[in-house]
């Protein structure tokens, strides 16, 4: 006579397919994911084209960097 | 550290301001001192001495009391505080006498004459510089505080 539980485990083996060897990855993934954890993002292009453009801004008019210096 | 943060948040919003003010002041000396520019050094001081670091450090607490709601980043929320800069040291520098208003300039300490024309271009640099300084280096300390 089979329990419940059995039976449970039963029908979840037969739902699943078979498999005859566990499914490993080819290499190992752990160093992979670390250095991937790591890693800093680096500063998107539309931040490098702001900065550019704020030196430019300045380098134009020269006259507003004490003044940006005393407001900011 | 999970205690306090906006302690924590106003310290790491002080943190840039404070790097500045130095330089500032040295400039203001040289400039005074050895290049003998009639510079009002004590009035243009009032300002980015005494409001501007406070200013920071609030805005920052700011950021991390409303951002949950606003939804915004930290690098927009500061790029909006020249908004509130600007006006508030123009204000100051003419109730001071740092800032005269000529027909067709405004001029700075006696001596730095930015044409009325050339305010726009200033504030897109001034939100511009604010929102990568916010972005970059208050955003970094924030997260290194634990607040971000």
């Amino acid at each position: 006579m089979m329990t419940p539980d059995e039976r449970l485990v039963m029908s979840l083996r037969s739902a699943l397919p078979k498999q005859d060897s566990p499914q490993e990855p080819s290499r190992d993934l752990w160093p992979a994911l670390l250095a991937r954890t790591r890693e800093r993002p680096s500063a998107p292009w539309f931040d490098w084209a702001l900065a550019g453009g704020v030196l430019l801004l300045l380098a134009l008019f020269p006259a507003t960097l004490p003044v940006l210096l005393y407001c900011l | 550290m999970k205690t306090h943060p906006y302690l924590r948040a106003f310290l790491g919003g002080l943190f840039v301001p404070v790097l500045v003010m130095p330089v500032l002041l040295t400039v203001f000396l040289v400039a005074r001192v050895g290049l003998h520019v009639a510079i009002p050094i004590e009035q243009a001081l009032i300002f980015p001495m005494a409001v501007v670091p406070s200013l920071f450090g609030l805005w920052n607490m700011f950021w991390l009391s409303s951002h949950e709601r606003t939804r915004l980043s930290i690098g927009l929320h500061g790029a909006l505080l020249p908004l509130v800069l600007m006006p508030a040291g123009a204000t100051t520098g003419f109730a001071f006498g740092v800032l005269k208003l000529a027909a067709t300039e405004a001029v700075w300490f006696g001596a730095a004459h930015v044409p009325y024309a050339v305010i726009a271009p200033m504030y897109l640099a001034a939100i511009g510089g604010y929102y990568l300084v916010w972005k970059y280096v208050i955003g970094f300390l924030d997260r290194e505080l634990g607040i971000a």
